[in-house]
This record gives C-alpha cells, sequence and structure tokens, in this order.
C-alpha cells in the first residue's frame, strides 16, 4: 500500500556511500594499475583511517557476491547498478587473514550495515596498501555523475552519484 | 562455436582482479562468452557472476564462445588464460 509514495519518492540518481571512514580519493589513487585504470569498473577509492574497523555496504541492495577471502564484495541494487568493493591491495594473499564476516552472497542490506570487519593495522603491516575500491563494475550501463572528494564516514558520507544511461547510449 | 579448456594455474584462482580484466576482454566482443566449471555457467561479461563461481588454484574451467567474431576471441582469451589464470 506503500507503492504510491515509494514510486513517487524515488531518485533519478543513485547515490554510492562511503564503505570506511577515511579520506576519499579518485580511483587514478589507487596503487594498482588494474584499478587505476578502470579495469574493474570506475568510481573512487578510500584511504581508511584507525586500526580494526568495519567496512559497511556502499548501497542498498543484494549482496551478489563476497569472495572467500572476504577482501572484496559485491551489492548490486534495485535499479541495477553493480557496485563493487576491493579493500586493499593485493589483499587476496591474505587468504582471509585479518578479515571477518557474518554475511552471505544472497542476502539483502541496506546502505550503511556492516559487511565486513578488517583489521587495517595488520594489513599495513603486512605491508600491503589498504586503498578500498568502490565502483560500479557495470559501467556500460550506468555514468558516475558527480565524484565527492574530503573526509568521508562510513555510511554516512557520499562518494559518487550515479545515473543510468538512456537505452541508446547502452547499446 | 569454438571451445577452451584451461587448468588454473593461478594460485589464488579467478579472483577480482583477473575476473575483471576477463570481464573487460570479453566485453570487447560480440560473441557470446560463457565460462564453465564443474557444476556451474557464467557469462564472461558479467563481473560478480564470475566472481561466484568461484573458480580456484587447480579447478577445470571451459571457456565457449559463440558468434561472430569467436576466432580472434578465442585466440585473445587463450592468451589471457596462460597470461593471468
Amino acid at each position: 500500500m506503500h507503492c504510491f509514495f515509494k514510486k513517487r519518492l524515488q531518485p533519478k540518481s543513485g547515490v554510492v556511500y562511503a564503505t570506511q571512514t577515511g579520506e576519499l580519493l579518485p580511483i587514478e589513487d589507487m596503487p594498482d594499475a588494474v584499478f587505476a585504470e578502470k579495469t574493474l569498473g570506475d568510481g573512487v577509492c578510500v584511504l581508511p583511517s584507525g586500526n580494526k574497523i568495519k567496512v559497511v555496504s556502499p548501497v542498498s541492495g543484494v549482496i551478489s557476491t563476497i569472495a572467500d577471502s572476504c577482501h572484496a564484495f559485491g551489492v548490486t541494487t534495485k535499479d541495477g547498478a553493480e557496485i563493487m568493493v576491493h579493500v586493499g591491495v593485493d589483499t587476496v594473499e591474505l587468504n582471509g587473514r585479518f578479515f571477518w564476516t557474518r554475511k552471505r552472497a544472497g542476502q539483502t542490506v541496506r546502505a550503511g550495515d556492516t559487511i565486513l570487519h578488517t583489521d587495517i593495522a595488520a594489513i599495513s603491516a603486512a605491508g600491503l596498501s589498504t586503498h578500498t575500491a568502490i565502483l560500479i563494475a557495470n559501467k556500460e550501463k550506468f555514468d558516475i555523475v558527480e565524484i565527492f572528494t574530503g573526509h568521508v564516514l562510513a555510511g554516512e558520507t557520499p562518494v559518487f552519484r550515479y545515473r543510468k544511461k538512456s537505452t541508446e547510449e547502452a547499446q | 562455436m569454438k571451445k577452451i579448456t584451461y587448468t588454473v594455474t593461478e594460485r589464488n584462482g579467478l579472483h577480482a582482479r583477473p575476473a575483471g580484466i576477463l570481464v573487460k576482454l570479453c566485453n570487447e566482443f560480440s560473441s557470446e562468452i560463457l565460462i564453465s566449471t564443474i557444476n556451474q555457467v557464467a557469462s564472461g561479461k558479467k563481473l560478480f557472476a564470475l566472481m561466484n563461481l568461484c573458480v580456484k588454484y587447480g579447478d577445470e574451467i571451459s571457456v565457449s564462445i559463440s558468434g561472430i567474431d569467436e576466432d580472434t576471441a578465442a585466440q585473445v582469451l587463450q592468451e589471457f588464460l596462460y597470461r593471468h589464470l
């Protein structure tokens, strides 16, 4: 019975929020060429501050994938945007060390819900970068229309805004 | 249709970074490209679907390519497999 209002209030563009508290940087600052060149998608990166911190969902949607090693996950929004989060660079090598999660693929989450717990200090001590990429993976269907910068709070500060391409553009 | 069978030698399997490179390559071709493991199939053009295949070191995967540019795609993907997986 709330459908009428939901439809009216649906925004034309979607907002993606910070996954961690820290400093928001352009994706080109990711210390890994594959990310910096936007091979996995367009977006931003966050340099997290603090030691043991949580990584929250940047959007509301369904968890589409969580790596076994917990260093990366993807959430698909209602409008079909595939938002990918990759914590650190080469963190797959840690094989799950310094990462914990209780979430599973298929679960519905809201923006700001905790997905992972990470030990940022330990990842740094292991010699790995903690830069976290927040990307739109299906960039053939969506454009980023606004990118923010500065200090961000997990689940509270927007990092970028996206909009669905028109059908002709997406072809 | 072209089919390539490959046993994964990358010790971390098909994780986010190689999956992203694979998706980018697959999207350069109009052919339909499917990656299958022993029990699952995913489009080579979709990142999340590929990551959900959970391909590990030592797994055998097959790549099926069908479409007008299948010959070139097969060559490029064969090269990708050797270099990144």
